[in-house]
Formats: structure tokens, sequence, C-alpha cells
């Protein structure tokens, strides 16, 4: 399996976890980043559902993983979800493996953020009455109204 | 002879459009930021390009004036929120 993939399909963890071992990582830093309850009764989100630029996330995915190596030394995989997530599921697992436990949480840290502000991958919440809302920055401005 | 694009949409601008993907015919060497304005009247709503709009040039990252070829893959890219 691809360490850095975006898939329809559940995560799992102990795969991501897998996909950074090496007998040279002391350590392993891990994110689960998952869909979590807000709001209640018919507003309550019960999901959220991601659209994703495939092409050009793969691509970033990789210039990342290249830049965590060269800036800490360490592997790192990412699976994202696309597609419908219910609550309580994990959206994004990112794993990084590197010789010593500061540069594996620095890294992925990093990483996370890094992900959150460039990679072309898109929320949207989806609430018990049905309805829906992209979080894309246009509903400040008139979309989805 | 014009140049084909292959405009990429999503989320909430896709939702507008009606569509995830267009095709638009450009003399070669338009700048990828004209195409703002040959989207759907209801994306562009006759105003520039919303603040935090970012383009993508055949899956990297562009600036506005990049020109534009025959073949040509053009992304909108709005504001991410994966994770």
């Amino acid at each position: 399996m691809n360490a850095l993939l975006l898939t329809r399909e559940p995560l799992d963890v102990a795969c991501v976890l897998a996909q950074v071992a090496s007998p040279s990582h002391g350590a392993t830093a891990v994110f689960t980043g998952s869909t979590r309850e807000d709001g209640g009764g018919s507003h309550a989100i019960v999901a959220l559902s991601y659209e994703g630029y495939r092409e050009m996330a793969c691509g970033i995915l990789q210039a990342l993983a290249d830049d965590v190596a060269a800036r800490f030394g360490g592997v790192l995989a990412v699976h994202h979800r696309l597609g419908e997530v219910p609550v309580g599921e994990a959206a994004l697992v990112v794993a990084v493996g590197a010789p010593h436990r500061a540069e594996a949480f620095a890294a992925c840290r990093y990483a996370v953020e890094r992900i959150k502000d460039e990679v072309p991958i898109w929320k949207q919440d989806v609430r018990a009455d049905g309805t829906r809302e992209w979080h894309d920055g246009m509903a400040a401005i008139g979309f989805g109204a | 002879m014009d140049a084909r694009i292959r405009v990429r949409l999503f989320a909430s601008l896709a939702d507008a459009a009606g569509a995830r993907e267009i095709v638009l015919e450009v003399p070669p060497s338009t700048p990828v930021g004209a195409v703002w304005a040959l989207l759907p009247e209801a994306v562009h709503r006759g105003d520039p390009p919303p603040q935090g709009v970012r383009w993508a040039l055949n899956h990297h990252w562009s600036l506005p004036g990049a020109p534009m070829q025959d073949g040509d893959e053009v992304a909108v890219i709005t504001p991410v929120s994966g994770g």
C-alpha cells in the first residue's frame, strides 16, 4: 500500500505506523484527526464529506515527504479519507518515524499543519437535517446559501 | 487555433457551476487567471476572484499570469480544509 494515500475506505492506524517502521527509527509519532460531533438536534453534524483534487494532492504529499526527510531525517506516511466520514471515524492519519522523539514530534506537527494549509482537499459538514456546508471560505461571500 | 483547456472546480464553486469539470477554448497564451471570467455566471457573479482563491496549472501551483497552452488543465483552488 502507498504511504501517501487518499482513499474512500476506513483508515487503519496500524497500517500507517507499519509504513514508517525502520530499525533506524527510535521514535514514531502519529496524529489522528477524526470527525467530531458539533451542534445538536437537527443541526448536529453526523458526518463530514471530503472531496480532493487527487492528481495535485498526491504530488504535494510527495514533496512534503521529501521535505520531512530533508528537514527532520524522518519518514512520512499520510492516509486521508475521501467521501463521507461518519462521526467518530478517522479522516486523517499522519505518522513520522525518526531517529529521536524530538524530530518525530516536530515533523509530525509540521506535516499536519502543511497538509491542512496546502493539500487540495475540502470538507463539507453533513447535518442531521440533511443540510450541507463546505469549508472553503466561500460561504462568507454567499456561496452555498 | 484556439487552445482547449480543461478547468477543474471543487467544493462550493463546483456546486455553484453545477459541474466539476468545464472545457474552454481560448486563444493560446491566455493567462490562467482569465479563466475566472469565463466560468458560469453563477460562479464569477461579475466579480473578480474572491480573496484566497489560488490557481493550479497541470497539477502544480500557478500564478494567475501564467500562459495556457492547448491541452492544459487549470484548477480553481479555494481555501482548503482537509484533515
